[in-house]
């Protein structure tokens, strides 16, 4: 589902920073990954390159058997929009939408119509339970709801790939419970492969495989149960 | 141009004793054009050294003609932009009651141009301009009279006739120039307002009572200086046939000769108007 | 200071491309006053100047309007005590045959007294001014023209210049050479001066001067001799220094200059408000910063003097810029308003663009320049000083409006609407009018946000059914950063609202114009002087009238003569002619007064006809008797009819022919109106006047097309200079999108790249910002037309009280609101182009982190 071959990524400066080096990784179809690290270890920039949100500057990055590397700006656009959710840690929702446009958003974008667009959004806040929440913008709802409707919005589309940074890292811990059993349940119906990035050792353990990134390269890969 | 300074000074006034009548006229020179005459009659005669107003007068009696005519020259001596202008002059009567009609002549581009003169004995001068191209005269107003006459050394003042009844006279003594016995007399005009001059120093030869030089002030400073010569006497009456003068302020000359002089030529006062000077000018 | 340099600085130079359309405001805020008005005195400052020049030693002229006087007046004001010397003058304007060299100022003087007059320095050094003065008086060609122009065209002694005289064109020839400085300066060397009984034959003025010149004898004041001079040649005269002149002449470009001072105030205005906008923006995204200063210290006071200063610096940059750019203005202009004034006043002005810059203008519009930019950022900066240290370290919002500020601004809108409409009817007084016009526009621009807000959301389903994530996103991002886009919509607003405004007045006087030559200029051929007809150098002897009325085919002559004259102190313009024939030829229909009684008294030479823009410039009323001051006393004639009349802006008075010319002793015409026979083609008519007396006299024939041509082409002139003030103002609007699209796209950024990292293609991103844009203009659009309307009513109300006295009808000008539409969008459209390319540039990460 995802492969990544000699992936380098250098950051120019004043000072060149290398963030990851050489990093060579397959995640197969519906796998569950956290990636650990400490701060500045790559582990960000890694998400990033797989969300087409940056480029690598050296090495081959598939998803979904398409190569990311040499496609246009809108084509790696596409590949989001038809490929990937994103969840992020301050949810980055739009704050002048309510919870259903912003959910709708994705679909929108996509050239749904208004009518099909809610539909679908309506469903989804359903499954995340915020179906009494729809009409509201997103700054009367708790961290946790907010959360909740990103996720909501990432999975708008169905996608493949669903991509999470520090996704509890802005929640209590007790929200971030339920977060997480939130995405572990998502994947399990929609059959999505998820990365997520995490200091959470909690929601590292919960994920089957975890990734650990230490001065841009992975320094360990370990598989449970 | 002391003269001149002289007959403005004399101008109005005269009234009171002397002269009446007949005039005396006189003043002092015409300057310029006119005054060429100052013919003196007799010559030697005794020399009463009376007061000075009698000297001027006995000056103006020899001087007196019924008319005259010439045709003179006039050259800017050291300005060779102003070329040197030829004219026909002719006067009837004398001094404050005469008219005086110059017609240039040379060169081309001036001739028929003509001024007019009518003098008053107890007044400036009337002048007019006639121009052919413009078929047209113009009035030098009075304000003008102290302007320079068309580039030369002269002003428009220095064209009048005055009577000596205008000025007033002092004998300030015997002088001595170029060897000639002269008295000695200073004008100063009665109305200040209507001359540009404040006094006028006169030289006058004691052998012809004729004027040799004139000297005008503004203020004190010398303004013009006029030297009569080449005096010769043109039927029986002395005149001086070269003027000479010298403006002190900008030290430039003008000299002015007079040729084919003729007195007492019988002359109509039709010609002497404006409407003469149309019909010439035509 | 040190805060300015660690604080300000490095967000100046992060964004500098903003803070450089932001003092753009500024400069052409300042640009358009400085420019403009330096224009203004320039052309204004060349005719004093020449005035002055010409005038040498002179203390006192006299003149009788444009018509001249006899010339044994010269000798009544010569005999009067006091005066030391009075010369005759004639001034002309004619056109020299010389390649490219326009037009020569003619002064006709009499050399003979004139030069204790006037400085002639001679080109010799020496005294004697002219080669031979007793040559140049003789010879009727004599001139005397300035080194400049002599060396312009390689003119020596007795070279030949050719000239348009009454009789045609003639050779004149150089017989003198004035050197340079002193008079020979004035009209940038194009001045000559000829023997004035020459100048009265050239210019067929017969036995008449323009003017007398004097000079004061000693021991007598200047308002002595005046008085006893005016006691002398009675009231007809206007009696005055040379420097009075120049006041005459300022009533005639008073208008133009009402229309700047209005422009100015507009463009400040503008300007204002995109630093208020760009102000209130940094405010904003600097709250994270200021809060930070506030934690480490600062008081309130310091952030406060932080912003000030800032926009003290960059109103000082901004207006220094504006200086530069107001002389280059000046400089373009100078050509049209001195274009304008040679064809509305024959007066032609060939500078020698040198401008004259006031320093007291260039200082005070400096100062208003910065104190435009620090009052701007005033409310800004007060904002930054309150900025609580706490909250400004966490996220939020600031830039609502809270309802407390929309419910005081409506409540003070209200009280200026209500005043304002109180202003309006004790609007006689001139102050009050203007107190009130003032406030109106004032009202307006506190009700914008309000309006612009509720037009927005108005506008959002529409733009939602358009294109629903883009539209949405637009609208919101409109209705979310109230300040931002009501400071925006009010600069768009503003220059909207004096396009309409102008465009209103134009059509009106188009409209009035055209139905005003319909009616009365319907003679089909008019003979003039010069291919200029305000051109009053030249007149006709009467009797070229009666020739042409003899021609075949030839039905009517209308003797006209149309002098300018001094009437109340303002110069007027008299037009004589015939009014009986007027009546039977081109019979208008008084505004005021009965039509058979205004002809019959009129035609009888007793009574008098006033345009409606002099009726109402002085306040003139039907059956009042007016005082018409003449070479030979005043006239009093009663007032008989008030005509729409657009043939002087300021003002004219019919009267009839034969009056004028017993009153003036003038028989000389300005012009002749020719109507044919029927059947009989005026072209044909116009090539017989043409072979007829072209060769003897400067003639030129105008076809009724032509001259409707002609006027149409002044009142373009004349609305061409309001039409690039709006130019600019349009110009500074746009600007203001360019700005407030660029904040509003770095203050998205992070939406923008949420936008895109879950989907967004660059063209939806770019379609978002365009239709941002378009909405803020159409928006504007609107609201501009709105306030246009009013506006237009208050443009009118001046013109009619204070510039030109015309009565114009109120008219929406629907077609020019109909080409804003296309315009204006357009426009936004394309200011947009910039901003959205910057917001599909750049890191999506970055644009995704939290600084």
């Amino acid at each position: 589902m995802i492969e990544l071959r000699g992936v380098s990524k250098q950051f120019e400066g004043k000072r060149k920073v290398t963030a990851l080096e050489n990093v060579d990784l397959l995640v197969p179809k519906g796998e569950l990954v956290s990636i650990v690290g400490a701060s500045g270890s790559g582990k960000s920039t890694l998400l990033n390159l797989i969300g087409g949100l940056d480029r690598p500057s050296s090495g081959q990055i598939f998803v979904d058997g398409q190569n990311l590397t040499g496609i246009s700006d809108d084509d790696l656009t596409r590949v989001r929009r038809d490929k990937i959710g994103f969840i992020f840690q301050f949810f980055n929702l739009l704050p002048t939408l309510t919870c259903l446009e912003n959910v709708a958003l994705p679909l929108h974008l996509r050239g749904w119509t208004r009518a099909k667009a809610h539909e679908r959004s309506r469903e989804l806040l359903e499954l995340v339970q915020l179906g009494a929440r729809m009409e509201h913008q997103p700054d009367e709802l708790s961290g946790g709801e907010r959360q909740r409707v990103a996720i909501a919005r990432a999975l708008s589309i169905f996608p493949p790939i669903v991509l999470a940074d520090e996704p509890t890292g802005n929640l209590d811990s007790h929200t971030g419970a339920e977060i997480l059993r939130l995405i572990h349940d998502l994947r399990d119906r929609l059959g999505a492969t998820v990365l997520v990035v995490t200091h959470d050792a909690k929601v590292a353990e919960s994920c089957q495989r975890t990734l650990t990134l230490r001065d841009g390269r992975i320094i360990g890969d370990e598989r449970r149960g | 141009m002391n003269e001149a300074n002289a007959r403005q000074k004399a101008k109005g006034k005269r009234q009171k004793l002397q002269v009446r009548n007949r005039c005396v006229s006189t003043v002092l020179l015409p300057f310029a054009f006119c005054l060429l005459p100052f013919a003196l009659l007799l010559s030697g005669s005794r020399c009463l050294a009376q007061d000075a107003r009698t000297i001027i007068e006995e000056v103006q009696k020899r001087n007196r003609t019924a008319s005259q005519r010439y045709e003179g020259t006039l050259q800017v001596i050291d300005n060779k932009k102003i070329t040197d202008k030829r004219w026909i002059y002719k006067r009837k009567g004398s001094f404050g009651e005469s008219k005086s009609v110059l017609i240039f002549t040379a060169p081309a581009e001036v001739k028929g141009v003509a001024l007019l003169i009518v003098n008053h004995p107890d007044r400036a001068s009337d002048q007019w301009m006639w121009t052919p191209s413009l078929e047209r005269e113009r009035r030098i107003a009075f304000q003008d009279r102290s302007t320079r006459f068309f580039g030369t050394d002269f002003s428009f003042e220095d064209l009048e006739e005055r009577d000596a009844g205008q000025s007033d006279f002092k004998l300030l003594g015997d002088d001595k120039l170029d060897g000639v016995d002269c008295w000695l007399i200073e004008a100063r005009p009665k109305e200040a307002k209507q001359s540009q001059y404040t006094s006028v120093k006169l030289w006058v030869r004691k052998d012809h009572w004729m004027f040799m030089q004139a000297e005008s002030y503004v203020k004190d400073t010398l303004a013009r200086r006029m030297n009569y010569s080449d005096f010769a006497a043109v039927q029986g009456i002395w005149t001086a046939r070269t003027l000479t003068i010298l403006d002190a302020r900008r030290g430039s000359r003008t000299i002015m000769r007079l040729e084919k002089l003729a007195y007492n030529e019988p002359m109509k006062d039709d010609d002497f108007t404006i409407q003469a000077l149309r019909r010439e000018g035509s | 200071m040190i805060l300015l340099r660690l604080i300000s600085w490095p967000y100046v130079r992060k964004h500098l491309l903003r803070t450089m359309l932001t003092t753009a405001g500024i400069v052409l805020g300042v640009g358009v006053l400085v420019g403009m008005r330096t224009a203004n005195e320039t052309v204004m400052g060349a005719f004093q100047h020449t005035v002055d020049k010409i005038a040498g030693a002179t203390q006192l002229q006299i003149s009788a309007g444009d018509t001249g006087f006899e010339e044994d007046v010269l000798e009544r004001v010569q005999s009067v005590p006091g005066v030391r010397t009075a010369s005759a003058v004639i001034e002309a304007v004619a056109a020299t045959d010389l390649p490219g060299q326009g037009n020569l100022m003619i002064l006709g003087v009499d050399m003979t007294g004139d030069r204790s007059l006037r400085e002639y320095s001679f080109e010799s050094g020496d005294e004697a001014v002219i080669d031979d003065p007793l040559v140049f008086l003789a010879q009727a060609d004599s001139l005397m023209v300035t080194s400049e122009f002599a060396a312009r065209n390689h003119l020596q002694t007795n070279s030949r210049v050719p000239l348009r005289t009454m009789e045609g064109p003639k050779q004149f020839t150089v017989r003198g050479i004035m050197k340079a400085g002193g008079m020979a300066s004035a009209f940038g060397g194009n001045l000559a001066v000829m023997d004035v009984y020459a100048a009265q034959k050239v210019f067929g003025r017969g036995r008449r001067f323009d003017r007398i010149d004097l000079a004061v004898k000693d021991g007598y004041t200047v308002p002595q001799v005046r008085q006893a001079i005016q006691k002398a040649i009675g009231p007809g005269f206007t009696v005055e220094a040379p420097t009075d002149r120049g006041a005459q002449f300022e009533s005639i470009v008073a208008a133009h200059r009402i229309s700047i001072n209005i422009s100015s105030v507009f463009a400040l205005l503008i300007g204002m408000f995109i630093i208020y906008n760009s102000f209130t923006i940094a405010v904003t995204q600097r709250r994270y910063e200021i809060g930070i200063l506030r934690a480490l210290g600062a008081g309130r006071g310091q952030i406060r003097t932080l912003f000030l200063m800032e926009s003290f610096i960059e109103g000082v940059i901004g207006s220094a810029v504006g200086l530069a750019l107001g002389m280059g203005l000046a400089r373009g202009m100078m050509g049209q308003i001195g274009g304008l004034i040679e064809s509305l006043y024959g007066l032609d002005q060939p500078g020698n663009g040198v401008l004259s810059a006031d320093p007291w203008l260039l200082g005070a519009s400096f100062a208003v320049g910065v104190l435009t930019s620090m009052f701007a950022a005033l409310l800004p900066a007060n904002e930054a000083s309150r900025v609580n240290p706490v909250t400004a370290l966490q996220k939020g919002k600031a830039q609502e409006i809270s309802e407390k500020e929309t419910r005081l601004r409506g409540w003070a809108a209200v009280i200026f609407g209500a005043v304002a409409a109180g202003c309006l009817v004790f609007g006689a007084y001139r102050f009050i009018f203007y107190f009130g016009f003032l406030l109106t526009i004032l009202g307006a621009l506190l009700l914008t946000p309000t309006i612009a807000l509720g037009i927005t959301r108005l506008l959002r389903p529409l733009l939602s059914r358009l294109r629903p994530v883009e539209g949405a996103l637009a609208a919101d991002s409109l209705i979310q950063a109230p300040r931002r886009t009501a400071a925006t919509v009010a600069a768009l607003m503003l220059s909207l609202t004096m396009v309409v405004g102008f465009g209103g007045v134009a059509g009106a006087s188009y409209h009035s114009i055209t139905k005003w030559m319909e009616i009365a200029l319907n003679p089909d051929l008019v003979v003039a002087t010069s291919d200029n007809l305000a051109s009053r150098t030249y007149r006709f002897p009467a009797s070229l009238g009666e020739a042409i009325r003899k021609l075949d085919g030839v039905r009517v002559v209308q003797d006209v003569s149309a002098p300018r004259i001094i009437f109340r102190g303002k110069p007027i313009l008299l037009v004589a002619i015939d009014i009986t024939s007027v009546q039977q030829n081109a019979p208008r229909r008084p505004v005021q007064g009965d039509e058979t009684t205004m002809y019959r008294e009129a035609s009888a030479g007793r009574g008098i006809i006033a345009a409606e823009n002099l009726a109402e410039l002085q306040h003139l009323r039907l059956g009042e008797v007016v005082d018409l001051p003449t070479p030979a006393g005043v006239l009093h004639l009663p007032l008989v009819g008030i005509v729409e009349d657009y043939s002087d802006q300021q003002g004219t008075f019919l009267i009839d022919r034969t009056l004028y010319k017993r009153a003036w002793n003038d028989d000389t015409c300005s012009l002749f109106r020719v109507y044919t026979a029927k059947g009989v083609s005026p072209l044909e008519v116009r090539q017989k006047i043409l072979d007829r007396f072209g060769g003897q006299s400067k003639l030129f024939v105008f076809t009724n097309q032509e001259l409707r041509n002609y006027i149409l082409k002044i009142t373009d002139q004349w609305f061409g200079m309001s039409y690039a003030q709006i130019f600019v103002a349009i110009f500074v609007a746009i600007l203001g999108i360019v700005n407030t699209l660029t904040v509003s796209i770095t203050d998205r950024r992070r939406e923008l790249g949420v936008l895109q990292a879950v989907g967004a293609l660059r063209n939806q991103i770019r379609h978002t910002i365009w239709m941002e844009a378009v909405t803020v203009g159409l928006v504007g659009l609107l609201m501009g037309l709105g306030l246009g309307a009013i506006y237009l009513y208050y443009m009118l109300e001046v013109l009619r009280r204070d510039v030109a006295g015309l009565r114009l009808g109120y008219e929406f000008p629907v077609s020019i609101a109909l080409a804003l539409f296309p315009v204006i969008l357009g426009a936004a459209l394309l200011s947009a182009l910039g901003p959205a390319e910057a917001a599909v540039r750049g890191s999506l990460v970055e644009a995704l982190e939290y600084e």
